[in-house]
């Protein structure tokens, strides 16, 4: 029985069916409608890995790609976006609940004419090591060169421009890199400003040497494969470097925004990047009207009652019911929540299915996951609770509630 | 007494996944049934005493389960004790005592002249042969299990009143506010096939009865037909109370251990009362340190025969080793729950602990809590497969499967 399958079997309204393990090849691939440049069949690989604990308790319900981020599964967004620039085939390195990711694929590949397979290991192999793995089905005789993304990175996926940098400069391969204020959290990309050269890594540095940083998008060229073992390897620390001290690694600056959203706290910033990222471009996706503040999406299966104020920073999922008098900031409320009457939302997320009573007040980082009911008239300040509780009592400080 | 015709039909109440959230984290792995305590399923203590009354027709667990949770342990069980044991799921809450009416016609199949009903979460010696006799004596439509606790603690359950000659039940209030009564509901009970037509009554009763409710803003929630139907009886407040003082019901008392099972913490210490109890009924159970080839062995301790714990750790008192454990040189283990596949390397330390499935403890670490049962932090859990890096220190925490440590932590929960 795989692990949380219990009280998933029990509760959960999202993730019934648990089929035995087996690596599924879907449908065969429509042939992509950018037939110009593209008879090459490019293919991308997504590196899903593990348990993303640090997303619970929402990932107690779902898989961490499943997990949806401006109202679509976080692991969409990268496949659409792959899809756009014409690659045929995804391949997602995954390590945990195969089955699950497997069902709401099948849905999805019809939908994208795009074929999707997943490459499971069966002991962690680390951020290299998946690529070996999946090596049959990244290289073919075409020697098209592929992309690698990690799937908890969100942003403007400049990937036809990668593309371009990569013929330019002809070397092996080419990453993505973002600039940050605070590197010395991060690995430092150092680089030769004008070719994008890559000289070295170094990680958490004590000293300013940079301010760019892996943004975890790589295109590269088949021969990589050749210098990764089928063994836990890390890309960053054993991969790269070999390369950049042969002078053929090359780093792009991402242009527009970049977000890991692994975490709550950063998940919340990465909706406001993003929504700004769709005011920029002018998306009609964007609600608007005298109670909408700032950026705010909200699926069109939703209802917001009369008297609301929402957002900045907002996304609705479908089917909620935002009932009279709310105000809801900085936000997302996932599928089938319901918020009554007068209640108070900001800087929180709220779980599948969940209810906020009436009156109550919810901000500060509270995470709610999926089947949770906070009573009426309740303040929670940076509540944590799992799955399937009713909160009849006000959380004063941040705790998590199991 | 009794003839050959008095058969006596079982039924031990399971529970459900999302109804108790207090058994996390380990719920979140296993039903809290299955969980085992001194080496057994918590489920397999309440069914081996029914194991001991004589003409035991048939078991049935009630639960809210889904059927392929038990499929395994029900049939299995079966064959090992040689009675049918069957899993019945509810398809709606009944009420604890609206369940029992539910599967009526199937409990009464084997005509049985006695019912014993039965919580899974209470730890204790469960006396049924003794009950059972008492019973007979008594006459009455139901006889209760009750037991003595201290008066501060004892409104935290169903205080019950009774007459210290007939042992007839007087006066029955669930948690009450003020003092009534030190002896408390144990949550097992046994009775005759009369208890079915007093459930009946009580839902017709309602039936007839128009009920106007104040609805909180969760049970606004529910749809409309969720609303408290009819069919929905308690035992406690709809049976036991309002026949209290009608010479129907009766109550026998024991001087043994009860405690509930809510929490893990409590799972801790209920496994070192039933090991405690293995000493006088089953001392087979109990390893002991015999022969130079043996790790030491203090108090009392289970250790399943496919686990192998290396002959320089010490172990116990008050530790249960599930399957396929591996126990490494040097390594020091009082008070824990050690469960299946998991690795503790060597000279490692464990107290007041349970350490999940396939976990793996570093070498020279340390995974301690103070010990105190009823606390939110008060026994260590480690969920499935954690792994606890060398020389690290786990302190009064609770981690949630998956995770790895490699630096320290204390008074945590890690999700």
């Amino acid at each position: 029985m795989t692990a949380l399958a219990v009280e998933a079997s029990g509760g959960s309204r999202i993730f019934k069916s648990w089929e035995p393990t087996k690596i599924w090849e879907g449908a065969r691939a429509l042939t992509g409608d950018k037939g110009d440049h593209l008879s090459l069949k490019m293919k991308a690989l997504i590196l899903v890995g593990g348990f993303g604990t640090r997303l619970r308790p929402l990932t107690l319900s779902v898989p961490k790609p499943l997990v949806e981020f401006a109202n679509k599964p976080m692991i969409l967004h990268q496949i659409e976006a792959l899809k756009a620039i014409g690659v045929t085939e995804v391949v997602l390195a995954i390590n945990y609940q195969p089955e699950v990711m497997l069902n709401f694929l099948k849905e999805f590949e019809t939908k994208l004419g795009i074929k999707i397979t997943c490459s499971q290991e069966t002991e962690p192999l680390g951020t290299a090591g998946p690529l070996a793995l999946a090596r049959d089905n990244l290289v073919d005789d075409s020697g098209e060169p592929f992309f690698v993304l990690n799937s908890d990175v969100i942003s403007e996926y400049p990937l036809q421009e990668m593309i371009d940098f990569h013929k330019s400069h002809g070397g092996e391969a080419s990453i993505l890199v973002t600039k940050v204020d605070e590197p010395s959290k991060y690995g430092v990309v150092v680089m030769e400003e004008s070719t994008g050269q890559v000289e070295r890594f170094v990680e958490k540095p004590k000293v300013f040497v940079g301010n760019k940083i892996n943004a975890g998008i790589y295109l590269l060229n088949p021969s990589v494969l050749d210098r990764i073992e089928l063994r836990p390897t890390s890309i960053e620390k054993e991969v790269f470097p070999n390369i950049a001290a042969e002078k053929k690694l090359y780093a792009m600056v991402l242009p527009g925004f970049w977000m890991d959203i692994g975490q709550p706290r950063d998940y919340i910033t990465g909706l406001r990047l993003y929504l700004d990222s769709l005011k920029k471009k002018s998306s009609p996706k964007l609600a608007f009207g005298p109670h909408i503040i700032g950026n705010v999406l909200v699926d069109e299966s939703a209802k917001i009652g009369e008297g609301c104020l929402i957002g900045p920073d907002v996304a609705i999922g479908s089917g909620c019911i935002v009932e009279s008098g709310v105000r809801l900031s900085r936000c997302t409320i996932m599928r089938g929540v319901r918020v009554k009457k007068h209640a108070c939302i900001s800087s929180s997320i709220i779980g599948w299915h969940s209810t906020v009573g009436q009156w109550a007040r919810v901000e500060n980082m509270t995470i709610l996951g999926e089947d949770v009911h906070v009573c009426d008239e309740i303040y929670s300040n940076g509540g944590v609770v799992l799955p399937h509780k009713e909160i009849k009592s006000s959380i004063l400080n941040p705790e998590i509630v199991m | 007494m009794g003839t050959s015709e008095e058969r006596v039909v079982a039924v031990i109440m399971v529970g459900g996944p999302t109804k108790g959230t207090r058994f996390r984290p380990l719920s979140l792995n296993i039903p809290k049934p299955l969980f085992p305590l001194a080496g057994q399923p918590m489920v397999h203590h309440p069914i081996s005493a029914c194991k001991t009354i004589p003409n035991l027709a048939q078991i049935y667990l009630v639960g809210f389960y889904e059927e392929r949770e038990f499929a395994l342990y029900v049939s299995s069980i079966s064959n090992e004790l040689r009675v049918p044991v069957r899993y019945l799921r509810e398809d709606k809450p009944h009420g604890s005592a609206g369940g029992l009416y539910n599967f009526r016609d199937l409990i009464m199949e084997d005509n049985p002249s006695h019912i014993v009903l039965l919580n899974c979460d209470v730890c204790c010696s469960f006396p049924l042969p003794g009950m059972l006799e008492a019973h007979r004596r008594y006459g009455g439509m139901g006889t209760i299990l009750v037991i003595k606790v201290s008066p501060e603690s004892a409104n935290q359950f169903g205080e019950l009143v009774a007459d210290p000659v007939t042992n007839e039940l007087l006066h029955y209030t669930e948690k009450p506010e003020t003092f009534v009564s030190d002896r408390i509901n144990c949550g097992a009970y046994i009775f005759t096939p009369d208890i079915f037509t007093a459930i009946q009554g009580v839902s017709s009763q309602r039936k007839d009865r128009a009920t106007l409710r104040r609805l909180s803003s969760f049970e606004a929630l529910q749809p409309p037909n969720r609303s408290p139907p009819s069919d929905f009886v308690r035992l406690d407040q709809d049976i036991l109370s309002p026949l209290a003082g009608k010479k129907q019901l009766y109550v026998y008392e024991t001087m043994d251990f009860w405690e509930q099972i809510k929490t893990p913490g409590m799972s801790l210490k209920c496994s070192a009362l039933y090991l405690a109890q293995f000493r006088f009924t089953s001392p087979h159970l109990l390893a002991s340190s015999d022969g130079r080839k043996n790790a030491t062995i203090c108090g009392d301790v289970y250790i399943h025969p496919s686990a192998k714990v290396h002959p320089t750790a010490k172990i116990g008192p008050n530790v249960s080793i599930s399957a396929n454990a591996r126990i490494g040189a040097g390594v020091r283990l009082i008070s824990c729950i050690i469960l299946d596949d998991v690795e503790i390397k060597e000279n490692a330390v464990v107290i007041h602990a349970i350490v999940g499935w396939k976990s793996s403890i570093g070498r020279w670490s340390r995974v301690q809590a103070a010990g105190d049962y009823n606390a939110k932090l008060g026994v260590t859990i480690l969920g499935e497969s954690v792994t606890v890096e060398d020389e690290v220190v786990v302190i009064n925490s609770i981690i949630l499967p998956n995770k790895t440590l490699n630096v320290s932590v204390q008074e945590e929960i890690i999700l």
